[in-house]
């Protein structure tokens, strides 16, 4: 076995699930600088989405029975709804309120979320079998790499780079741009704060979509309380990458799951239940070192 | 005529709460709402079963057994109020949520108005004397006894002889379990742990922790999973996925078909429990729980955790009727004196150190293609010592 190219594959997949998620919560900080706590919890209502709703313990498959290629535009648009519903419900009347206040808001919303599967869906884990198959390991390298890990970071660069496209090449990309530079500025000069904002929104709800999946593939089960862990991890990817930068949530997302992966991997066994402990002290270094972050935005620079 | 219609209706008016006054009650401090009501409300149905059981023989020392309930909402702080609660409602003893976290609160509550406390279907050795005090108890099978049996069943049955140990450090019941395996493993003729990790119960990812189980000369006998679902259910698909075929042992948190859609066609994955949910358990008793258990909440138990409750208002109410008394430590001190005491799903003991089952039969339930089935059944040859428990 390849161990340097084992190592790779597993870290650019668990760090490509973390890019993704992170890059959701740039966007929408991007736009409006909203930490959106809810993050997690659309993740779980989109993995919810794929059973029916019941409080029985053997889950039957909803929107899952679908074929591949029905299933993911459609489980995308419903993450997208439900970050477009909660926009349009909850932070829209939010606009003017201080950050921290909208903070607070987004944490209020992912607990109503959360509640609300409990409720509907009771509070015993799931088991969903989404495309099993997809966790055959392939040869590659020398390595053996589940199908699904080399999906996630075939899908995480093809994400990145749809999304890099879609901001530099379209208006709606060069307003949201221009929203997450100085959003009254832009407003002033004609960019359509809804449209924007809604957007930014939809982008995320949709990346969110695309976590589940994921999520459902490589771990079978649903669970209330699953997006929480990958959205700690998310927003902490989006502070070390420099608040508000895109690429640098997505280097950052790479880099917490590189990490991770190798402390998992060369720890010593006594230390190794600690590894979250290493990582998180990794970060405080980081943000020692580098308070605004690793990877900075120009927007964040003092300009006078 | 007009006096006598009086005084009928104020010795009713007096008769009905005399009744109440003279019922024994027991007092749910559980979780009726958040996620875990899922593990509470099935053990608290089948304590109410047999509660149901015990009035229709004639009640407990001549009286009847009423319950109440409080809602501790899966919070800590909510199940020491719920402990109050139902100890102002005037309960005689408290059945608490299946969890020491969650549980323990409303146990102190319990123990310190000098009254029994039951845990659901903790199985660490904190829930009880250890971590709560004198009169608490639980009612089910300590971790470690898990962990211990699939050590020695898998030896004597299958011919393991290598072993590979991978906790989830989530929770102390996952240790519970690699403690007895740990504990009961390495004793055996020509055994060997080749290795060990740890993870964590929402990692979203074990591919470095199958890497290094693939990085192995040869592939261990068995694979000692402490987990419990989801991360277990998580975990196991990925070992399969990755083409590693060990037989999985696990602790009786895994109990349940209802998780299996996520690893379909599943094989070689033990799991020891109490009595089986499928039918197929070798003491009728366990089936005619079973279908009484199907007619009072509409469908079979899920997993095993029904079963502690069952049990535990059956061994309170026997040490009830022996002490003559309610009095927490009268009572305590019969359930002390129980050893080897017969319930439906086989032999419980309680002693002056220990509340818990530190032995005990366990039927072992197998999975092969996806479906599960009582293949043994198994008692560890000594009980996992108090010492190993308290590390």
């Amino acid at each position: 076995m390849n161990t340097a190219a084992q190592l790779f594959f597993d870290a650019a997949s668990l760090g490509g699930i973390y890019a993704m998620a992170a890059l959701g919560i740039a966007l929408i900080f991007g736009v409006m600088n909203l930490v959106n706590f809810a993050h997690g919890q659309y993740i779980a209502f989109c993995v919810f989405a794929l059973i029916v709703p019941s409080t029985d313990a053997v889950a039957v498959m909803f929107l899952g029975r679908a074929p591949a290629f029905l299933l993911i535009p459609l489980l995308l648009a419903v993450g997208a709804a439900a970050a477009v519903a909660s926009e349009y419900a909850v932070f829209r009347h939010l606009r003017k309120a201080t950050p921290v206040a909208m903070m607070i808001s987004s944490f209020a919303l992912g607990f109503v979320i959360q509640n609300a599967l409990l409720a509907t869906y009771g509070g015993r884990p799931k088991a969903i079998s989404l495309w099993p198959e997809l966790n055959t390991p392939v040869t590659v390298m020398g390595a053996s790499v589940p199908l699904l890990q080399l999906i996630v970071i075939l899908a995480t660069l093809t994400v990145v780079a749809g999304l890099a496209l879609l901001l530099k090449k379209t208006r709606i990309g060069l307003e949201m741009r221009a929203a997450a530079e100085n959003f009254t500025m832009a407003r002033l000069l004609g960019v359509r704060a809804n449209v924007v904002i809604t957007g930014a929104f939809a982008l995320s709800g949709a990346l969110a979509a695309a976590v589940a999946l994921i999520m459902a593939t490589q771990t079978g089960v649903a669970d209330v309380r699953m997006g929480g862990q990958i959205m700690l991890v998310a927003f902490i990817a989006t502070v070390i990458g420099g608040l508000g930068s895109l690429p640098g949530a997505v280097a950052a997302g790479f880099l917490i799951g590189a990490v991770s992966v190798l402390l998992q991997a060369y720890l010593p066994l006594d230390a190794r239940p600690f590894r979250d402990a290493f990582l998180y002290t990794l970060v405080i270094v980081s943000l020692l070192v580098r308070p605004q972050g690793l990877f900075v935005p120009s927007s964040a620079k003092p300009r006078v | 005529m007009h006096r006598l219609l009086i005084a009928s209706t104020l010795a009713l008016g007096a008769a009905a709460p005399a009744i109440a006054a003279d019922d024994i009650t027991i007092g749910f401090a559980i979780a009726t709402s958040g996620w875990m009501e899922a593990y509470d409300t099935p053990a608290a149905t089948a304590a109410k079963i047999r509660i149901d059981e015990i009035n229709a023989n004639g009640g407990l020392l001549g009286r009847q057994i009423a319950w109440v309930e409080a809602d501790t909402k899966t919070d800590r702080a909510q199940s020491a109020k719920a402990g109050l609660q139902v100890l102002d409602e005037g309960a005689d003893m408290m059945v608490v949520s299946c969890d020491y976290d969650f549980g323990a609160p409303a146990a102190l509550a319990a123990e310190s108005a000098g009254i029994n406390s039951f845990f659901l279907c903790a199985e660490d050795v904190k829930a009880g004397i250890q971590g709560v005090g004198p009169n608490s108890f639980s009612g089910s099978v300590l971790a470690a006894v898990q962990g211990a049996t699939m050590a020695e069943w898998s030896h004597a049955r299958r011919e393991a002889r290598t072993g590979y140990v991978l906790l989830d450090t989530t929770i102390e019941y996952n240790k519970g379990i690699c403690t007895g395996f740990d504990w009961m493993f390495p004793q055996l003729d020509g055994t060997e742990i080749v290795g060990r990790d740890t993870f964590k119960n929402d990692d979203a990812s074990i591919a470095s922790q199958i890497t290094r189980i693939k990085a192995l000369p040869e592939e261990p006998d068995v694979i000692m999973l402490c987990s419990y679902i989801p991360g277990a259910a998580s975990a196991v698909r990925q070992i399969r996925a990755a083409g590693i075929n060990s037989l999985i042992l696990n602790g009786s948190a895994v109990d349940g078909s209802y998780w299996l859609d996520a690893t379909p066609g599943l094989s070689g994955f033990v799991v020891p429990v109490q009595g089986s949910i499928y039918g197929d358990d070798p003491r009728p008793e366990v089936e005619a729980f079973n279908v009484a258990y199907e007619k009072a909440s509409g469908s079979r138990p899920a997993s095993q955790y029904a079963y502690p409750g069952y049990i535990l208002i059956d061994l309170w109410a026997k040490a009830v009727e022996r002490a003559g008394s309610l009095d927490g430590a009268a009572v305590t001190a019969e359930l002390e004196k129980m050893k080897g005491e017969a319930t439906a799903f086989g032999a419980r003991s309680f002693s002056g150190e220990l509340h818990h089952q530190n032995s005990a039969e366990m039927q072992i339930v197998e999975i092969s293609d996806g479906k599960p089935a009582v293949v043994d059944s198994w008692t560890i040859s000594e009980p996992v010592p108090l010492q190993q428990l308290l590390n």
